[in-house]
C-alpha cells in the first residue's frame, strides 16, 4: 500500500484534511456539521496517513497516544455541561452565550466547546481503535 | 414475657463471642437460663389456674401488621412450663453429655436460640410471630439435626428435616396472610371472636388445607412423618428436647390454638381425625420392627403426635383435656426415655437392643427411671400415664361417630406403646449383663438425676392429678373448648367400661412384651417394603425431579448463541404476530404517504442486492464490502430526505468500519463455513417473517397521526433560544446535550474495551 | 420542584471515570480514588434520598429547556431509592475490587469503566426520557461488556460474546419500541408520553409497543424465555464484576418495566397476563436450573432469574400491595445479589474454588466468617425475621386478592427450591469436610494475606450484610418506603403533575 503516489498525496492531503475537520466542527451550529463529522474526518485523515506512510510516522505526527484526547475531550464536554452550574446556577448543561458573536467562528458559548469536546473524543476513540486493531494484527 | 423470649436470644448471641469458655465446667451454668425461666413462669400458675389470660403486646412492624404480642393463658402455660423445665434438665444432661465437644458452645447457643424460638411460637398471640418463631425452630433444627456435621447420614437427615418442615412453614405463611386477610388482623386473641366469619369465607378451605399442611408437617403426621427417625441422628439432647418434647408439639399446638378459631365443623374433626389415626397406627405397628432404641422411642414418638392430632379432631372438651394431659404424660416419660438411651449409648457404645441387657446391675438408678417411664408410657395406675389414657378413652368412647372404631384404634395403639415403652425402659435392664458390659460404672449424676425427675414428676402428678387440673386442664379447656363444663381429674373413677378397657390395655401390653421380641429379622422383613415407604417414594420422587430439572435446563441452555437469539426472535414473532393479525386490515391508505420516485427506487434497489450479497456470499471481504454498499445506500437515503448531517456521519463511519472490518479480517479464514441446509432454512423463515412483521408494524405506524408538538418547538426556536441555524446541531449538543455526552463516553468505552482486549491476554493459569 | 441535588450522583461518576483515565498507569492511586470516588457517590446519593423524602419528587431540566422539550431528570422516591441502592452496592464493590482483582487488570481502564457503569445505572435510574433511558443503556451495556472481556481469558470471552449479542439485540428491540411509540405520540419525555398515549386511537398498536418494551426490557432482566444469556456469562468474569452485574443490571431491566408499565401502559389485561405466565415460568425455570448446580456462583446465578420471577410477577398484578411487595423485593435482592457474588468471591481466595464438591469445612475453620456468610444466605431464602421475608407477605396478600393462585405456588415453589438448595449448599460447602484436593500451589490464598488484606476482603461482605440485617429488623421503615413509592407509581398523576406543569 505504500506506493509513491498515495505518499505524495496524504503528505499533502493531511493538514488539508485537518483543516476541513476543524472547519466542519466550527460551522457545525449553522450548516451541516458539527462535532462528530468533524472528528470522524480527522480520523480518517490520520488512517489515511497510517497506511500511506506507516503507523509508527503517524504516531510520531501525534505525539502522544491518541488514547489520550479522550478523556481530555470528555473533561472538556463535562466542563462546559456544569459550568452552568457552577457559574449560574443553571441547570445542567444549559447554553451560556457570550454577547457577541465573533466573525468567521459565529457565536461563543458552551455548546461550542462542547462540540469541541465531542470532536476530540471521536478523535480520541476512533484512532485508539483502529491504532490498536493494526498493532495487534 | 418479651424479655423472657429475648433472653435466650441473646444468651445465643453471647455465646457467638464468649463461647470458648463454655466448653468445659461453666458449661453446667447455662443451664441457669432454662432454669430461671422456668422460675418466672411458675410464678404465674396462681394467676392462670384462677382463669385469668395475661396478654402483652409491643409494635414492631406495624405496616404488615406484625406486632409481638403474647398471650399467657393455660395452654400457653403449659407449652412454656415444658419448654423451659424440659429445657433446664435437657441443658444440665448436655454439661455432661457433650463435655469438652470441641462445638459445645455452638450446641449450647443453637439450643437457646431454639428454646428462645420456641417460647416466642408458644406465648404468640399474633399469627405472623408465631410463624417468625416457628420458622427460626425449624432452622436452629437444622443446625441441631446436623449438629455432627462431618457425618454425611447427619446432613442428609438435617436436610431432609429442613425441607419437609420448609414447606410446612411456608404454607403457614400462606395460612396466616390468608387468614389475616379474612379476619382483618394477626392477632389471634381477635380471631377467637371471629369463627363464623372465617368458616362462612370462600377462603376457609384454603386456610384449613394450608394450617393442616404446616401442622401436619412439623408433628410429623402420616405421610410427612419419615423425616423424624432421620432426625434421631441428632445428638440424644436434641432428639429428647426437640424431637419428643418441644419442636415436634409445636404442630399439635397450632391446631390446638386454632381449634376455637377454625373449627368449623365435620371437615376439621374429620379430616385430623383420620390423619390422627392413620398416623397412630401406622408408626405404632412399625415400632414392632425396630431395634435401635431410638428409632423405637421415633416411632412412638410419631403415635404419640398422631394421638394427639387424633383428640384434637375428635374436639370434644373431654377429647381436648386429654391432648392437654397427655401432652405432659408424652414429655416426661418420652424425655426421660430419651434421656436413659443416651445414658446407655453413652457408657454401652450401642443401641442396639438386642445387644442390651441386665444394665440394672451397673446402672441402678437409670434402671428405676426406666421402669417407671414405662409404666406411665404404658399407662399402669398409679402414673399420670394411667390418668391420660383412661381420658383418652373416655373422648373415643362418647364421641357421636364411630366410637367404637375409634376406641379399637386408641387401645391398638395403646397396647403398642406400652410395648414400646417397656422395651426401652424395662428390657435393657433385665436379663443377664453380658461380659462386655461388666465394667460399666454410673455417669455424672447431671446425667441420670434429670430423668429420675421427670418420671417422680409422672408418678406424683398421677396420684394427685388435682394439680394438672388446677393449673393445666382447666384453664386450657375454658380457654379451647367450645363449650365449657367443669370437671375433675380423678385417679380412680369406679368399676366402669373405661376401666375395663384399660385393664385390656394393660393385659395385652404384657402379654406383647413377653412373646414379641424386636430382632434384626424382623427389621429385615420390613426393610423389604421400603419401596412404598413415604420416604422412599419421596426421594425418588425428588430424584426424578432433578433429571427432570436437568432436560429442561440443557435443553435450554444449549451453548449456542444462535439458539438463544432465535428462541427470543421466535418469541418476538409468536407475539407481534398475535397482536397485528388479531386486528388486521390489509387496506392501507397510501394517500397519505409521499410519492415513489426513482431515487427511492435504486437506492432500494442496491440495499437490497447489498443485503442478499452479504446474506448469501461465501467470501468474509465480499461480505464486508456488500455490508459498505448498504450502509452507503443509507448515506444516500439520508441525502435524499435532507439530512446531509446524517447522510456525513453515515458516510463516514462506513468508511471507518470497512476499514476496520478488513484490518479484522487479516487474521480470519478466507472463506465461511455455512452450516447445513435445514438450519439456514429455519433461521431464514424466521428472520424473514420478523422481517415482514415488522414492517407490518411500521405501516400501521404510519397511519396513526402524528403529534408534532416537539419536532416545531425544535424548528422555531433553535435559533432564536439556541443561537443556532442546524437544528440537528443543535439538538445534538443542546436540546438533547445529555444524550451526546453520554453517546461520547459509550465510545470512550468502547475504545477502552478494544485496548484492554487486544494488550491484555491473561493465560487461566496465573488467573486471580 | 428543581434542586441540582438529584444529579450529583451522575456528576459526580462523570468525574471521577475521567480522573481515573487520567492516571492511567498509576494503579494504587486509581484504587484509593475509586473507593473515594464511590464514597462521595454514596454520601451525595443519601443527601439527595433524604432531601427528596422530605421535600417530594424534584426534577432537573438538563439545558434549561422545559419538560417536554428536553431532557429531564426525576427524581421521585423511587429513583432515588435505587439511586442509593447502586451507591451502597458500588461502595461495596469498589472496596472489594481493589483487593480482588488482579493487577493486569486494573491497569487497563478497570476503574475508569466501573465508573462509567455507574454513571449509566444511575442516569437510567433518573432520566425522564425514554430515549434518554436509551442511551443510558447503552452505555451501560458497553461498560459491562467491557468489564466482563478484560482480560481476555477464552471462557470469559465466549460469555461475553453470549452477553453482548443478546443485550445488543434487546437494546434494538428497545430502539424498534421506541420508535414505534414516538410514530405514536411525538413525545420521548415519559410524563409527555404518558399523557398523550390515551388519545391514541389504535390501542392494539399500543399493546405492540408494550411487548417489545417488554421483550427489550425482558432480555435484560433475565425473565423467560429470554434469560438464557446470564447463566452463559455472569460466572466468568471476576467476582467483584458478576457482583454488580448480579445485584444491579438485571434491576434496571426491571426498573424500566415498573416505569413503563406503570406511567405509559397501566394495566392492561393482556399484558398483565403475558407477564404473570412469564414470570412464573422464570421462578420455575430459574428455580430448577438452581437444583442442579455444583458451582456456588452458577447457583447464585439461577436465583437471580427466580427472584426476578417474584418481581415481575408482583408487577404483573398490578396492585399497590403487590406493587409495595416489588419494591421492597428490590430493595432486598440488590443488596443481597451483590453480596452473595461478593461471598462467592472470597470463598474462592479461601479455597481456590467454587464448585461444591471440592469445598468443605468452612464451617470448622472459619466460625465467624460463616455466621457472617450465613445471615445473607437465610435472607435469600427469607427465614424472617431477615429482608427476603417481609415482601413475601405483600405479594403473597397480593396474590391472593387478585386469587392468582398459580402465582402463589410458584412462590411457594421458588422459596422452597431456594430453602432446599441453599440448605444442600450449607451442607456441602460450610458443613462436610474439606475432600482430599489438589490444592493449586500457584495461587494466593485468604490465609496468607496480610491483615489489611484480609479487612477489604470481608469489610464489604459485612457491610452489605449489615444493610441487609437492618432492612430485615428494620422493615417497618422499608415497607414505609416501600409503600410510599407504591402509592407514588400506582398514581402516576403526581409523576406528571412534578414533571410538566412545575
Amino acid at each position: 500500500m505504500r506506493t509513491i503516489i498515495l505518499k505524495s498525496a496524504s503528505s499533502y492531503l493531511l493538514p488539508v484534511l485537518l483543516l476541513f475537520s476543524v472547519f466542519i466542527l466550527l460551522r457545525g451550529h449553522y450548516l451541516p456539521g458539527g462535532g462528530f463529522v468533524g472528528g470522524l474526518v480527522a480520523a480518517i485523515a490520520f488512517v489515511l496517513d497510517a497506511f500511506s506512510n506507516g503507523l509508527d510516522k503517524t504516531k510520531g505526527i501525534l505525539k502522544f497516544h491518541p488514547g489520550f484526547f479522550m478523556p481530555v475531550g470528555l473533561m472538556i464536554a463535562f466542563l462546559s455541561g456544569i459550568s452552568p452550574m457552577l457559574l449560574a446556577g443553571l441547570p445542567l448543561m444549559t447554553g451560556i452565550w457570550a454577547d457577541n458573536p465573533i466573525p468567521v467562528i459565529g457565536a461563543i458559548g458552551s455548546p461550542l466547546f462542547f462540540d469541541i469536546g465531542v470532536y476530540l473524543v471521536v478523535i480520541g476513540a476512533s484512532l485508539t481503535i483502529i491504532f490498536t486493531i493494526s498493532e495487534s494484527v | 414475657m418479651l424479655g423472657a423470649v429475648l433472653l435466650g436470644f441473646l444468651f445465643s448471641l453471647f455465646l457467638v463471642f464468649a463461647g470458648s469458655y463454655f466448653r468445659g465446667k461453666l458449661a453446667v451454668l447455662s443451664s441457669l437460663i432454662p432454669l430461671s425461666l422456668f422460675v418466672y413462669f411458675l410464678t404465674f400458675i396462681p394467676e392462670i389456674s384462677s382463669g385469668e389470660v395475661i396478654y402483652e403486646s409491643y409494635e414492631w412492624i406495624p405496616s404488615f401488621g406484625v406486632n409481638l404480642s403474647f398471650t399467657l393463658d393455660g395452654l400457653a402455660l403449659l407449652f412454656a412450663l415444658m419448654i423451659t423445665g424440659v429445657g433446664s434438665l435437657v441443658f444440665l444432661y448436655t454439661s455432661a453429655y457433650l463435655k469438652d465437644h470441641k462445638y459445645l458452645d455452638r450446641f449450647y447457643g443453637y439450643l437457646s436460640l431454639f428454646m428462645a424460638a420456641m417460647l416466642g411460637l408458644v406465648l404468640s398471640d399474633n399469627l405472623m410471630s408465631l410463624f417468625i418463631f416457628w420458622e427460626l425452630t425449624s432452622i436452629s433444627s437444622f443446625y441441631l439435626i446436623g449438629f455432627n456435621n462431618d457425618k454425611a447420614d447427619s446432613r442428609k437427615s438435617a436436610l431432609v428435616a429442613l425441607g419437609i418442615t420448609g414447606i410446612g412453614g411456608l404454607l403457614l405463611l400462606g395460612g396466616a396472610v390468608l387468614l389475616g386477610d379474612v379476619v382483618g388482623t394477626y392477632r389471634i386473641s381477635e380471631m377467637l371472636s371471629m369463627r363464623d366469619a372465617i368458616t362462612d369465607s370462600s377462603n376457609y378451605l384454603l386456610i384449613l388445607l394450608l394450617i393442616f399442611g404446616a401442622a401436619f408437617t412439623k408433628s410429623a403426621q402420616f405421610p410427612f412423618h419419615f423425616w423424624l427417625p432421620g432426625a434421631m441422628k441428632a445428638p440424644t439432647p436434641v432428639s429428647t428436647y426437640l424431637h419428643s418434647a418441644t419442636m415436634v408439639k409445636a404442630g399439635v399446638y397450632l391446631l390446638f390454638r386454632m381449634t376455637p378459631v377454625l373449627n368449623g365443623g365435620d371437615i376439621w374433626h374429620t379430616v385430623l381425625i383420620v390423619v390422627g389415626a392413620i398416623t397412630m397406627i401406622y408408626s405404632a405397628v412399625h415400632i414392632i420392627f425396630r431395634t435401635d432404641l431410638k428409632g423405637i422411642l421415633a416411632y412412638s414418638t410419631i403415635s404419640a403426635l398422631g394421638i394427639l392430632v387424633f383428640l384434637i379432631g375428635i374436639g370434644t372438651q373431654a377429647a381436648l383435656i386429654a391432648a392437654a394431659v397427655f401432652i405432659v404424660v408424652h414429655a416426661l416419660y418420652k424425655a426421660s426415655l430419651f434421656l436413659i438411651t443416651g445414658i446407655i449409648d453413652h457408657e454401652t457404645g450401642t443401641r442396639d437392643v438386642t445387644q442390651l441387657a441386665g444394665l440394672r446391675k451397673v446402672l441402678l438408678p437409670v434402671a428405676i427411671a426406666g421402669f417407671i417411664a414405662a409404666l406411665i408410657s404404658g399407662g399402669v395406675p398409679p402414673t399420670l400415664g394411667f390418668v391420660g389414657k383412661d381420658l383418652i378413652y373416655e373422648s373415643t368412647l362418647h364421641f357421636k361417630n364411630n366410637a367404637v372404631l375409634l376406641t379399637i384404634i386408641a387401645i391398638s395403639t395403646n397396647v403398642l406403646l406400652f410395648y414400646a415403652g417397656f422395651v426401652a425402659g424395662v428390657k435393657p435392664f433385665m436379663g443377664k449383663l453380658p461380659k462386655k458390659f461388666e465394667k460399666l460404672h454410673l455417669p455424672s449424676p447431671l446425667m441420670w438425676v434429670p430423668p429420675l425427675i421427670m418420671t417422680i414428676a409422672g408418678l406424683v402428678f398421677g396420684l394427685f392429678p388435682s394439680l394438672i387440673e388446677t393449673t393445666f386442664a382447666k384453664p386450657i379447656a375454658m380457654t379451647q373448648a367450645i363449650a365449657f363444663e367443669d370437671f375433675h381429674l380423678k385417679l380412680w373413677h369406679g368399676f366402669n367400661t373405661i376401666l375395663g378397657l384399660s385393664a385390656i390395655t394393660l393385659v395385652l401390653g404384657v402379654v406383647l412384651y413377653f412373646t414379641l421380641k424386636p430382632s434384626h429379622a424382623l427389621e429385615n422383613k420390613i426393610a423389604k417394603l421400603d419401596f412404598i415407604a413415604p420416604e422412599v417414594l419421596l426421594l425418588k420422587l425428588s430424584e426424578g425431579f432433578a433429571v427432570f430439572s436437568k432436560y429442561w435446563t440443557n435443553f435450554f441452555q444449549t451453548g449456542y448463541l444462535r439458539h438463544y437469539i432465535s428462541i427470543v426472535v421466535a418469541f418476538l414473532i409468536l407475539l407481534l404476530g398475535y397482536l397485528i393479525f388479531s386486528d388486521f386490515s390489509l387496506e392501507t391508505d397510501f394517500s397519505t404517504l409521499a410519492d415513489l420516485t426513482i431515487y427511492e427506487i435504486s437506492i432500494l434497489l442496491m440495499l437490497l442486492m447489498g443485503v442478499l450479497y452479504t446474506v448469501f456470499t461465501k467470501s468474509r471481504l465480499a461480505a464486508v464490502a456488500a455490508l459498505g454498499v448498504v450502509g452507503l445506500s443509507f448515506s444516500l437515503l439520508f441525502l435524499f430526505y435532507s439530512a446531509p448531517d446524517l447522510a456525513m456521519t453515515q458516510f463516514s463511519v462506513d468508511t471507518l468500519t470497512v476499514i476496520l472490518f478488513v484490518l479484522v479480517l487479516y487474521k480470519l479464514p478466507k472463506y465461511l463455513n455455512f452450516s447445513n441446509k435445514w438450519l439456514r432454512m429455519k433461521h431464514g423463515v424466521l428472520s424473514v417473517s420478523f422481517g415482514v412483521l415488522i414492517t407490518l408494524l411500521i405501516l400501521r405506524v404510519l397511519k396513526e397521526p402524528k403529534n408534532t408538538e416537539i419536532s416545531e418547538f425544535y424548528a422555531e426556536n433553535a435559533y432564536k433560544l439556541a443561537h443556532g441555524k442546524n437544528v440537528v446541531n443543535v439538538i445534538l449538543v443542546d436540546f438533547r446535550g445529555i444524550d451526546t455526552m453520554i453517546e461520547i463516553s459509550v465510545l470512550i468505552v468502547a475504545a477502552l474495551g478494544v485496548f484492554g482486549l487486544l494488550k491484555l491476554r491473561l493465560k487461566t493459569r496465573d488467573k486471580k | 420542584m428543581t434542586n441540582d441535588i438529584i444529579i450529583l450522583p451522575l456528576v459526580v461518576h462523570l468525574f471521577f471515570s475521567i480522573l481515573l483515565m487520567l492516571f492511567w498507569n498509576k494503579v494504587n492511586f486509581q484504587k484509593v480514588v475509586s473507593m473515594v470516588g464511590n464514597a462521595i457517590a454514596l454520601c451525595v446519593a443519601i443527601w439527595a434520598f433524604i432531601h427528596v423524602y422530605n421535600n417530594g419528587t424534584q426534577i432537573v431540566e438538563s439545558g434549561n429547556w422545559p419538560a417536554p422539550f428536553g431532557i429531564v431528570f426525576v427524581g421521585d422516591m423511587l429513583a432515588v431509592t435505587l439511586v442509593l441502592l447502586t451507591a451502597i452496592a458500588g461502595f461495596a464493590v469498589s472496596v472489594f475490587s481493589t483487593i480482588s482483582v488482579i493487577k493486569a487488570r486494573l491497569r487497563f481502564g478497570y476503574f475508569s469503566v466501573f465508573h462509567f457503569l455507574l454513571l449509566g445505572l444511575n442516569g437510567a435510574f433518573l432520566t425522564g426520557d425514554i430515549f434518554n433511558l436509551y442511551v443510558w443503556f447503552e452505555i451501560i451495556i458497553i461498560s459491562s461488556f467491557v468489564l466482563i472481556s478484560i482480560g481476555g481469558e477464552k471462557n470469559q470471552l465466549e460469555g461475553a460474546v453470549k452477553y453482548f449479542a443478546l443485550n445488543f439485540f434487546a437494546s434494538m428491540i428497545f430502539l424498534t419500541a421506541l420508535g414505534v411509540l414516538y410514530g405514536l405520540v411525538g413525545t420521548l419525555n415519559m410524563a409527555d408520553i404518558s399523557l398523550k398515549i390515551a388519545e391514541v386511537k389504535d390501542t392494539t398498536l399500543v399493546e405492540i409497543s408494550a411487548v417489545l418494551f417488554l421483550v427489550g426490557f425482558g432480555i435484560k432482566s433475565a425473565i423467560f424465555p429470554l434469560y438464557f444469556w446470564l447463566p452463559a456469562s455472569y460466572h466468568t468474569p471476576p467476582s467483584a464484576v458478576s457482583a454488580i452485574f448480579a445485584g444491579l443490571l438485571t434491576k434496571v431491566g426491571v426498573y424500566a418495566l415498573i416505569r413503563v408499565f406503570t406511567l405509559i401502559y397501566g394495566g392492561d389485561s393482556f399484558l398483565t397476563t403475558l407477564l404473570l405466565f412469564l414470570a412464573i415460568m422464570t421462578i420455575f425455570s430459574g428455580g430448577i436450573g438452581a437444583i442442579i448446580q455444583n458451582n456456588i456462583k452458577k447457583v447464585f446465578m439461577y436465583f437471580i432469574i427466580c427472584h426476578i420471577g417474584f418481581m415481575i410477577g408482583g408487577l404483573a398484578l398490578f396492585t399497590e400491595v403487590a406493587m409495595a411487595g416489588v419494591i421492597f423485593y428490590l430493595i432486598h435482592d440488590i443488596i443481597i445479589k451483590t453480596n452473595l457474588f461478593l461471598i462467592s468471591g472470597l470463598i474462592y481466595r479461601i479455597k481456590a474454588t467454587t464448585n461444591m464438591k471440592k469445598l468443605g469445612g468452612l464451617y470448622a475453620h472459619y466460625p465467624k466468617l460463616s455466621l457472617l456468610i450465613a445471615i445473607p444466605l437465610f435472607s435469600l431464602v427469607g427465614i424472617p425475621p431477615l429482608s427476603g421475608y417481609w415482601p413475601k407477605i405483600s405479594l403473597i396478600l397480593a396474590s391472593f386478592n387478585a386469587q392468582e393462585y398459580w402465582f402463589f405456588g410458584a412462590l411457594i415453589f421458588g422459596s422452597l427450591i431456594t430453602l432446599i438448595v441453599i440448605a444442600k449448599l450449607w451442607s456441602e460447602v460450610f458443613w462436610k469436610d474439606q475432600p482430599k484436593i489438589n490444592f493449586p500451589k500457584k495461587f494466593i490464598y485468604f490465609d496468607q494475606l496480610r491483615l489489611g488484606q484480609k479487612f477489604t476482603f470481608v469489610f464489604p461482605v459485612a457491610f452489605l450484610t449489615f444493610v441487609t440485617l437492618y432492612i430485615g429488623f428494620g422493615a417497618e421503615h422499608i415497607q414505609q418506603l416501600s409503600q410510599r413509592i407504591a402509592m407514588e407509581l400506582m398514581n402516576n398523576e403526581l409523576y406528571i403533575n412534578a414533571v410538566l406543569k412545575r
